[in-house]
């Protein structure tokens, strides 16, 4: 809650102005795998997880989202089980330049099985390159980022986590269509001998309506 | 002895041709004095001295005029009626604008001197006072002058270029006032330049011909113009065609993409995990790919910049529309563009 308030904080003082605002709504479509092993052998499971992303500008460089999620992981290696994914987070992103923009998100992310409930906060920065394509419709994206507050209930904080990042956007018309694949990677530190590991990898294709602002 | 009186000889010489021109009008003068009191018996001496070619002092145009009109009418007084007549046209052949005044001359002299004029044929211009004239609103007046009838034309013309305006052509008697606009024959306002004033007539009583010529510098005194726009460099357009390097650019974005994805899912990804799932960085990269290489191929066929080239297009139509518009402002303040006129000696500076 108080990584929330301090991405919101860090929005707000970004551009105080506030006096161009627009907004953006995206559709989210994402093949998500989850990959642990908390010392008892791969657990994989994967599936299909919808989200919506709904943004405001701040000011010209400046723009807040709000970005729901779900859906449901199929459990595809033995000992694995079934799990729902569900997410909220608020991001916040400053375009620092023409080519380069840098976000600060905070999420708070739950995965439900039958038998628990986990629930993970997640606080990251990250800087994503974007560089258009000679025509300008198309831009290539990377992203790296490090997730400096990631905790998730009942287990110690990671000793490193980061994310990373690849992917494309095309701008048709109105709407800007993305491919994006990527990956969050989650190293605990060793306990009753040993360790765990956790990752999460999405392909996502989302398409995004800005209204007021063009991006 | 002798030496010294040369010297004092010459001096006295040198003394007396300095002083000339003030003798001859002191002579005048006092003939014109005793032509007043009609004492034209010792008037006749002073004025036959003054046309002489022995006398000593310097005589101007204007002087030597002056004295033949009033030794012709001194004789015309005498009843020597041809003898007046010969002056009086020594006068008019000196200057043709000589005209005797009503209340000096008596209506016989004047009659002489009307058939001086019909004996004698001459035309002249008179010399163009310095002058600034606006050509919208008042013309450049010229003067010339036939002695008697005649077929005249009178013409300005640049010296060292075309383009002759014809003022008269046709029949002309005596004193005449011609107005100049300012234009030439294409109806441009005359330019800068030294200008002639050619007049140039054939009597209509005598088998004789004459011409006259004045000149006159001409100046533009124009109100300040504005510089058109200069002609659009490289650096004021966008480039309407994209450098080969650019499909390759592209191409190379297209790969660089499909290899971050890769570089993620085999480096980045935990390999105690088993990597990361095939199918996302396969389907990045397959897209990018077909992206760099869609890209690659349309900027290897059609390089132009259609949006370069429509917004090129728009600067120089601003640019030319700019233009035409200072082009119209300045002409409309070369229209307001006034005429210094001042007299010159012939067609060189």
């Amino acid at each position: 809650m108080r990584a929330g308030a301090l991405v919101l904080a860090l929005a707000l003082t970004a551009h105080p102005s506030m006096a161009q605002r627009g907004f953006s709504g995206s559709l989210l479509l994402s093949l998500t795998e989850h990959r642990t092993d908390a010392g008892f052998g791969l657990e994989r499971s994967s599936g299909l997880v919808f989200g919506a992303v709904a943004g405001r500008w701040l000011g010209p460089q400046v723009e807040v989202a709000l970005h729901v999620a779900g859906g449901s992981l199929d459990a595809s290696t033995p000992g694995a089980v079934d799990r729902d994914l569900g997410e909220i987070g608020l991001t916040t992103t400053v375009g620092a330049m023409p080519w380069l923009a840098l976000r600060a998100r905070a999420a708070r992310r739950v995965y439900s099985t039958p038998i628990a409930r986990q629930a993970w906060t997640l606080v990251g920065v990250e800087a994503e390159a974007r560089v258009a394509f000679t025509e300008q419709h198309t831009r290539a994206l990377a992203r790296l980022g490090l997730l400096p507050v990631a905790s998730a209930s009942g287990m110690p904080r990671p000793d490193f986590a980061f994310t990373a990042a690849a992917g494309l956007e095309q701008a048709v018309g109105a709407i800007t269509l993305r491919a994006l694949y990527s990956l969050e990677r989650y190293d605990f530190p060793t306990r009753d001998g040993a360790p765990r590991r956790e990752q999460l990898s999405v392909l996502t294709l989302q398409a995004r309506l800005a209204a007021g602002r063009q991006r | 002895m002798k030496r010294l009186a040369f010297g004092l000889m010459l001096l006295a010489s040198i003394a007396a041709r300095a002083s000339g021109q003030g003798s001859t009008a002191e002579v005048l003068a006092q003939a014109h004095d005793f032509y007043e009191q009609l004492e034209v018996e010792r008037a006749l001496p002073l004025l036959r001295q003054v046309v002489s070619p022995s006398w000593p002092f310097e005589v101007t145009a204007d002087q030597r005029v002056e004295a033949y009109t009033y030794l012709g009418a001194c004789l015309a007084f005498l009843g020597k009626t041809d003898s007046a007549v010969v002056y009086f046209r020594a006068a008019l052949e000196r200057d043709p604008f000589t005209d005797p005044d009503p209340g000096q001359f008596t209506p016989a002299q004047r009659e002489l001197f009307g058939r001086a004029r019909r004996l004698t044929f001459a035309v002249a211009a008179r010399r163009v006072a310095a002058t600034r004239i606006d050509p919208r609103t008042e013309p450049l007046t010229l003067v010339i002058v036939t002695t008697h009838a005649a077929t005249l034309r009178v013409a300005i013309r640049p010296v060292d270029a075309p383009g002759a305006v014809i003022l008269l052509d046709g029949a002309s008697d005596g004193l005449r006032e011609l107005n100049w606009n300012g234009l030439l024959s294409d109806g441009r306002l005359a330019p800068p330049g030294r200008y002639e004033v050619l007049v140039a007539g054939r009597s209509r009583l005598l088998p004789r011909a004459d011409s006259a010529r004045v000149y006159f510098d001409l100046r533009h005194d124009p109100p300040p113009l504005a510089d058109t726009l200069p002609e659009l460099v490289a650096a004021d357009l966008l480039p309407e065609r994209l450098p080969e390097s650019a499909a390759a650019g592209d191409l190379a974005k297209g790969l660089a993409v499909g290899a971050g994805a890769f570089f993620i899912s085999g480096v980045l990804a935990n390999r105690e995990l088993g990597g990361s799932m095939a199918a996302g960085p396969a389907v990045i990269a397959g897209t990018a790919a077909v992206a760099g290489a869609t890209a690659f191929l349309r900027l290897r066929r059609r390089p132009d910049v259609p949006a370069n080239v429509a917004a090129n297009a728009r600067r120089r139509a601003e640019r030319a529309d700019s233009n035409a518009a200072i082009e119209r402002r300045n002409a409309a303040r070369l229209a307001a563009t006034a005429l210094i006129i001042s007299p010159a000696a012939g067609i060189g500076p």
